[in-house]
């Protein structure tokens, strides 16, 4: 296995609207669980990693959850900064929250790069014979609007669920300066803080 | 999901500039249920960064209601092309450095927030020259930052090294109890009557120590400005090759407010932007809140930034894009240095003209280049500071003159946006009573105010109580889970 620092580190963002299936739909793709009890926001998770080969190659995911601070909409700007791809989520059976998707899509657009990759996710997909409050026509609509790849998935089932990170990873890698410019910038000009040179005194002992 | 108002909360923290901010990441993993709002749609309060819409809106909204410590602000945009889109701008109310030994520092790393940080370098200090002959043209003339530098500038004379590598060693051991004597008398009386007294400097000699210690009104007493003065020289070199500070890329503490609310709400702390306090009852054990959003909440303990005025002076400000990255000023001067972002270039008192009036206090360019993401590549972005006066205003425009004349003699840059606003200097005590406890107001420091973490910290043991040891403060492992990996 590579070394995690040798692995193009990818950061991923997951959005939308309260209660839409976006931690579910992360528990699931990294540690493939899915609790139907977890009403309550997402404690306790900064982000997950997740490393993943597309086309033979291996990345290293870092995927975001909103931490709760999608509820009254106080996601910070902070929070998108250097952020290769956002995916996000609505929940299909519930109108709502895909009506406030056109406001995710101008929020994410705002915040990121031009050419962030952008994905739409229908998520609770098991939902679709007794619930379904969105068609799958209108998803995939609203997403080419967008400039969005689309898909529709279950955590409950597991339908799906590796389909957005895998073609986000490949949109990612496939934009052209997307990957290499975020890290590249990142790399020049940034300061380590986390260990000291403890040399660079401003006079050393010296015989002068 | 429970509505804010059946939850009966530990703390609600009103105000997101940086000690609240703070105070939410030290308590992000207490367990405690936190409720944070602001009355500003944005975070950071004093030190927020704004887009160009967001500085609009918030120009406006001074006009018309009373903000408290801001007042004055407006902006100017000359009549020339070159501004970008609004939001490629990300302008810092408070764009202070911090110093590689500050203790903000320590806990940010302590804390693991400093990972979501992206922190830059803050290069070269230089100095304003007036030219000698009104014909010739203003110099910036480098402070020399390392010891060899000091050997090899040509800009001080050979004397004048000397009293300066004499003035530095000292300072590096100042604390101790013989130097202690020599600066003693000299305690609360500005630093320059000791510079002069004790190490006989010239006046330009004693420019550039007083440039260090960013002093908005050149008088720093002595004991801070050594300790200012020993904290620049023993940050120099601390995390890297040639430079003592940093400052956070994309608008600087906006960003480490930012990264504490996050860490605030991963701890499950609920967020509320544009909710203030509308009213406050307080019960024996509760204070019952009304918000400006209509929620009625309640609240074990409120903790709020006090928003009054304090006694001290307000400073003045001017924020400048440029429409030149003022290449010049960002170069790192020594090998293996990262690429400075930041430097500082200072216009000492009476090195301005105002008709026909010295100007009384130093004025502080803060010179970003677009590696600080606060502005486009090929643009810059100059924060001036300096001391509140009938005229500031006027100095300011004049030192962004005289800044531009000396910075390139051959292509004068160009200004593309001006925000001007003054700020008044907040209360510097902390108030507690059963069920509030009011922080002191934000910092008008140049540089990064540590005594200001003191105030989060007991604001921090008055919610955790007895219950945790006072060495857990604000250290936390990363929340970082196990690695899994997706092969096929
Ligand atoms: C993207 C988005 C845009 C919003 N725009 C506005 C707005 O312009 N004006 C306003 O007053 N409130 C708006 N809200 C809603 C506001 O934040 C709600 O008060 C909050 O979502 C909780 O409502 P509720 O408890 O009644 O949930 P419910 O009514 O149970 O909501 C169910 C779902 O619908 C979403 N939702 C609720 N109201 C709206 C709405 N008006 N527009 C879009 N989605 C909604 C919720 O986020 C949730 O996912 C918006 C919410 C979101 C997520
Ligand atoms: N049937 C079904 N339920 C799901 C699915 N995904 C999520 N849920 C349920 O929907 C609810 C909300 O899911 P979360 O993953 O917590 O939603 P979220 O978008 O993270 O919401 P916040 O944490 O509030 O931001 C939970 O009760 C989940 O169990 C799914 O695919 N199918
Ligand atoms: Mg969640």
């Amino acid at each position: 296995m590579a070394s995690d620092d040798a692995l193009p580190t990818l950061k991923i963002l997951l959005i939308g609207p309260s209660g839409a299936g976006k931690s579910a739909l992360l528990m699931r793709y990294c540690d493939d669980e899915f609790d139907p009890d977890t009403a309550a926001a997402t404690i306790g998770i900064d982000f997950k990693i997740k490393r993943l080969a597309v086309r033979g190659k291996p990345y290293r995911l870092t995927l975001f959850d909103t931490a709760g601070q999608e509820r009254f909409r106080t996601l910070s700007t902070s929070f998108y900064r250097g952020a290769h791809g956002v995916i996000l989520v609505y929940d299909i059976s519930n109108r709502a929250s895909f009506m406030s998707m056109e406001r995710w899509f101008d929020e994410a657009k705002a915040n990121t790069v031009e050419d962030v990759a952008l994905y739409l996710v229908g998520a609770k997909l098991d939902k679709a014979s007794r619930s379904r409050e969105v068609t799958q026509e209108e998803g995939l609509a609203l997403a080419e609007q967008h400039g969005a790849s689309f898909c529709e998935a279950s955590s409950k089932t597991s339908e799906n669920v590796r389909r957005p990170f895998v073609e986000i990873v490949n949109q990612i890698v496939q934009t052209p300066g997307l990957l290499t410019n975020a890290t590249a910038k990142r790399r020049s000009g940034t300061v380590v803080v986390d260990s000291t040179t403890n040399n660079g005194y401003f006079l050393p002992n010296c015989a002068c | 999901m429970g509505s804010i108002s059946d939850t009966l909360w530990d703390v609600v923290i009103c105000g997101t500039g940086l000690q609240q901010s703070l105070l939410a990441l030290s308590l992000s993993r207490s367990g405690k249920n936190i409720l944070h709002i602001d009355p500003n749609d944005y975070y950071g309060g004093a030190e927020a960064a704004f887009s160009l819409q967001e500085a609009e809106s918030w120009v406006d909204r001074l006009a018309t209601e009373d903000k408290g410590l801001f007042r004055s602000a407006s902006i100017t945009k000359p009549d020339v092309a070159g501004l970008s889109f609004p939001r490629a701008y990300s302008l810092a109310l408070a764009p202070q450095l911090i110093h590689a030994r500050s203790e903000l520092l320590s806990q940010l790393v302590s804390s693991r927030a400093y990972r979501q940080v992206e922190f830059l370098a803050v290069g070269s200090f230089y100095i304003f020259k007036a030219p000698l002959d009104p014909a010739q043209q203003p110099s910036l003339v480098r402070i020399p930052s390392t010891r060899e530098d000091v050997f090899s500038t040509t800009a001080i004379s050979a004397k004048a090294k000397r009293g300066l590598m004499k003035f530095l060693k000292f300072v590096l051991d100042y604390d101790s109890p013989e130097q202690r004597d020599a600066w003693k008398p000299f305690v609360d009386k500005p630093l320059v009557d000791f510079l002069q007294e004790h190490f006989k400097m010239d006046a330009e000699l004693k420019a550039y120590i007083i440039a260090l210690t960013l002093s908005l009104d050149g008088r720093i007493s002595t004991e801070d400005g050594l300790s200012i003065i020993y904290r620049h020289l023993t940050s120099m070199g601390h995390f890297g090759p040639g430079f003592a500070a940093l400052y956070p890329k994309w608008g600087g503490i906006s960003e480490i407010a930012q990264v504490a609310c996050r860490a605030g709400a991963v701890g499950g702390a609920v967020y509320m932007l544009g909710a203030g306090i509308k009213s406050m009852a307080t019960a024996t054990d509760e204070v019952e809140l009304e918000l400006t959003s209509g929620d009625k909440v309640k609240t074990k303990l409120l903790v709020r930034g006090d928003g009054s005025v304090g006694d001290e002076p307000s400073i003045s400000r001017l924020v400048a894009v440029v429409g030149s990255p003022l290449k010049s000023l960002f170069e790192s001067t020594i090998e293996g240095a990262p690429t400075p972002c930041v430097a500082v270039v200072v216009l000492p008192a009476g090195s301005l003209t105002i008709s026909g009036v010295a100007n009384t206090f130093p004025v502080y360019v803060f010179a970003h280049s677009s590696g600080t993401g606060e502005c486009p590549n090929g643009q810059s972005v100059l924060y001036l500071s300096t001391m509140a006066t009938s005229n500031s205003k006027e100095v300011l425009s004049r030192a962004l003159e005289s800044f531009f004349s000396a910075v390139d003699h051959d292509q004068v840059p160009q200004c593309l946006y001006q925000l001007y606003y003054e700020q008044a200097a907040g209360v510097k005590q902390s108030r507690l009573d059963q069920l509030t406890l009011d922080l002191p107001g934000p910092s008008l420091s140049l540089s990064m105010d540590d005594t200001l973490l003191k105030h989060v910290r007991e604001a921090w043991k008055k919610v955790v109580g007895d219950t945790v040891d006072d060495a857990e403060y604000m250290v936390f492992t990363d929340r970082e889970p196990v690695d899994d990996d997706d092969f096929e």
